[in-house]
């Protein structure tokens, strides 16, 4: 069969499907690479389950920050160069009576969290870099 | 030409039209994380999906709605009122009862590894004070006098205890927590959560990316470092839940006293176990509120501690109930049952040596 010329294709037409191709091709790209963002790494802090701060780590001061509850007080600190991002959280000190927070040691990557219970304080990470191969939960 | 352009547009577009889809629905960005303070421990519920907020929150609140029923401590719960009616009955309540039907029940299949008279002897401990004492022979003696099943009485949602006995649900109370969350995702049409209840775990469905739930087991002997792990497992819908005396312990004289009490001694339990993890499926169709598996895990991790490694694995061999186990030793092993083999992955850098048995 032979088409009659007006529906020959043309080199505009050309260009049209190339635009398109072009445009959902962008779209796409967009909307999948949004999905894999999660953030930049931050604190999130609760006392007594209320959430008191959500501040990410790179604008953590580089002295210390204090939360206090239930008349007890830790002392929180950010240590570079530790883990992915380079950036952690460790309590320094807590005038608590089971130091239990303090012996946590320095927190790095999201989902993982530094508890006093006497103090009724949790400061947990969300956010930054997924570690596929980190455990999504820790019993024990 | 223009059919090899005409598919490859069309493929593009239902690619972005995915996409879209994808974000605007999404069940697996809903997410919504929570955490609580209760029952002594810290409680992460980490939901997915459209009423993700509303399911954790509903969560929070059957929690402290257990807290506050079987508290031991608070003199308005009926624990208390029936630890101090003096041998009186009490109605408990159709809840209270079936709990403690349960927990009579693994008293039994265990052989009292698992007791909730236990309670005034872990006093005397001053685990449930936090003033922690050793107490004497004596004093150990008169109060065993006291534990065991057979001071219990139990009949039409009321009970009755032999003056002196006290219960505490403590060791099944996180387990049962999780059976009633377990319901409220349910209803609640969760696709996807992880519940963590302390030691107690419940991994429900998958990751958003398909692949299994990621749980670490704490090194017991490394029991504050947040990366340290004695194994990892690998979990889609499972109860997992672990018993060790690193969770609470206290040392006097240059000895260690932790907080699992045998029931035939009353002293912590020496059974050369530092951990027990007990596994099992969460079958969503027998998702009913009432104390199911999750339960059953509680218990058996805590009996299963008390019973050491040789009766541990011969109560699994028995296969009087469903479920698997990862045993931490003292002397440096780790030891998986073979149902969740291909579940488990060993941590390298942990030190330990592997076995799995059958």
């Amino acid at each position: 069969m032979k088409l009659s010329p007006k529906l020959q294709p043309c080199r505009w037409d050309g260009l049209v499907v190339l635009l398109v191709v072009v445009l959902a091709a962008a779209c796409a790209l967009a909307v999948w690479s949004r999905g894999t963002d999660t953030g930049e790494l931050t604190a999130v802090v609760t006392v007594d389950g209320v959430e008191t701060e959500r501040i990410p780590l790179k604008e953590f001061p580089d002295g210390e920050r204090t939360y206090s509850g239930n008349g007890y007080t830790l002392h929180v600190r950010l240590e570079a160069s530790q883990g992915e991002t380079g950036l952690g959280l460790y309590v320094a000190a807590a005038d608590c009576p089971t130091q239990d927070c303090v012996h946590t040691g320095t927190i790095t990557r999201a989902g993982q969290s530094i508890v006093c219970l006497p103090a009724r304080v949790i400061i947990r990470l969300e956010g930054g870099t997924v570690d596929r191969d980190a455990p999504d939960v820790v019993i024990g | 030409m223009r059919r090899f352009a005409a598919a490859l547009l069309a493929a593009l577009m239902t690619v972005g039209l995915c996409g879209c889809s994808w974000q605007t629905e999404s069940p697996d960005e809903a997410r919504e994380v929570i955490q609580v303070i209760a029952m002594d421990t810290v409680m992460i519920f980490t939901t997915y999906g459209e009423k993700s907020t509303h399911a954790d929150y509903l969560s929070e609140d059957e929690v402290r709605r257990l807290e506050s029923l079987l508290s031991r401590t608070d003199e308005n719960s009926v624990i208390w009122q029936l630890n101090y009616a003096g041998g009186l009955g009490i109605d408990v309540g159709e809840e209270v009862c079936g709990l403690m039907e349960a927990a009579e029940e693994y008293a039994m299949v265990t052989d009292g590894a698992f007791d909730i008279t236990i309670a005034p002897v872990v006093s005397a401990w001053g685990f449930t004070e936090e003033e922690n004492r050793v107490p004497s022979q004596e004093e150990l003696d008169k109060l065993l006098a006291l534990v065991g099943p057979e001071h219990i009485t139990l009949a039409d949602d009321a009970a009755a205890l032999t003056p002196g006995t006290q219960i505490d649900l403590g060791g099944i109370a996180k387990g049962y927590a999780s059976d009633r969350i377990a319901e409220i995702l349910q209803e609640n049409n969760i696709p996807r959560a992880t519940i963590s209840l302390g030691g107690n775990v419940l991994a429900w469905g998958d990751r958003p990316d398909g692949t299994p739930w990621r749980v670490g087991i704490q090194d017991p002997k490394d029991p504050n470092n947040a990366n340290a792990f004695a194994g990892m497992l690998h979990l889609t819908d499972a109860f997992a839940v672990t018993s060790g005396g690193y969770q609470r312990f206290f040392e006097k004289d240059g000895k260690t006293y932790h907080h699992i009490i045998d029931p035939a001694t009353g002293y912590p339990a020496d059974s050369g176990l530092t951990s027990v993890t007990v596994v099992a499926d969460c079958d969503r169709d027998e998702v009913d509120g009432t104390p199911g598996v999750g339960t059953m895990c509680d218990a058996l991790s805590t009996a299963l501690f008390v019973m050491g490694e040789e009766k541990a694995l011969d109560f699994w061999r028995s296969s009087a109930y469903d479920f698997d186990l990862v045993l931490v030793t003292e002397d440096g092993r780790v030891v998986v049952t073979d149902g969740i083999a291909n579940e488990f992955e060993e941590i390298k850098e942990s030190g330990y040596s592997y076995e799995v048995v059958s």
